[in-house]
């Protein structure tokens, strides 16, 4: 009886281990902001795929290129056919994790600073990134926000000489997401 | 009227041409959906083919105009308060997504909706942590009858 009670408890104990905690979010935010003396230049997605595995710090975001709106039309067309290639190369995505996810207690409302490290894909140029973030706990929700910069150049995106001065060489993203609990 | 004022009057007519036309492509409005016929298809249809052919999915789809019918799985509001109806697909988690440019106040959950709007393309989510991906629609209009 007590082997049994034994092998009961400790294959309970595999079970709960390897039961992930997925939060997703399928409607995230990724926007971006260039500023020259020449021109600001900004442009959001409200299109974004972001999973989390608390269990493991995971974290992964994926988006369309070509659902970045911005107020003018021609920009956009501009980003998609010259700058991103969206056709070409139609997702960005990140795939990483948080590295002090031990600093984080989902049981207890707050906000935490979390740093995130893993390999950034624009324009099918991959670069490892770390950059600083927030997680929010609040009644059981998360939601993770972050602003960083990247420069498109490192990414093998060209900017024509005409307009090198209307596009900043570092460009500044901002990331927010708030996701729900995958059942 | 001498040949150097027809000459000078023919180089500003150039320029205010060239000036007037580099206004309007500055100042072009972005592609009207609302009025624009879209190319209809079911929800189930069009997501099964994103997920099955890919290549031909975005030949067709992607950064087309669409019309899409199927039963609303989720309405809610993204970030920007904007309206955001999810359509069911044959696949269990696996949606239309689209945002909407309107809101639709009828619609709701179980509800048969009609969108019509930009075909973004197809997001894959993770098959190991079991999220499938959705078809994304924006600027999305309403057009249930």
């Amino acid at each position: 009886m007590k082997k049994i009670a034994a092998i009961v408890l400790l294959l309970s104990g595999f079970y709960l281990s390897s039961t992930a905690q997925l939060y997703f979010t399928k409607n995230g935010s990724v926007s971006f902001f260039s500023s020259t003396p020449m021109e600001d230049i900004k442009a959001g997605n409200n299109q974004v795929i972001s999973i989390i595995n608390t269990s493991t710090g995971e974290i992964q975001f994926s988006l369309l290129n070509n659902a970045f709106h911005f107020k003018k039309a021609l920009m956009e067309e501009h980003f998609n056919d010259d700058y991103m290639e969206s056709a070409k190369y139609p997702k960005s995505t990140f795939k990483g994790t948080i590295s002090n996810l031990k600093d984080i207690n989902l049981g207890k409302d707050g906000v935490y600073n979390i740093t995130v490290s893993g390999n950034l894909n624009i324009h099918g140029v991959t670069r490892a990134v770390s950059v600083p973030g927030k997680l929010t706990v609040k009644g059981g929700a998360i939601s993770a926000n972050s602003t960083f910069t990247i420069k498109p150049k490192d990414h093998h995106i060209s900017i024509p000489a005409a307009v090198k001065n209307n596009i900043a060489e570092t460009v500044e993203l901002t990331v927010n997401c708030n996701y729900e609990k995958k059942n | 009227m001498s040949k150097k004022k027809i000459v000078l009057i023919s180089a500003i007519v150039l320029v205010g041409a060239a000036a007037l036309t580099a206004y309007m492509m500055w100042n072009k409005p972005h592609k009207d959906v609302k009025d624009t016929d879209g190319l209809q298809i079911a929800a189930a249809e069009l997501y099964n083919l994103y997920i099955s052919d890919s290549v031909k999915a975005r030949s067709l789809y992607s950064d087309k105009i669409v019309q899409v019918t199927g039963e609303v799985a989720k309405v809610s509001a993204n970030q920007l308060n904007q309206q955001v109806v999810l359509i069911k697909t044959t696949v269990a988690g696996a949606y239309i997504n689209c945002t909407m440019e309107e809101t639709d106040a009828a619609a709701k959950e179980g509800s048969t909706i009609t969108i019509k709007g930009i075909c973004s393309g197809y997001i894959s989510g993770d098959a190991d942590m079991g999220l499938p991906g959705d078809v994304f629609i924006v600027r999305g209009y309403s057009f249930t009858k």
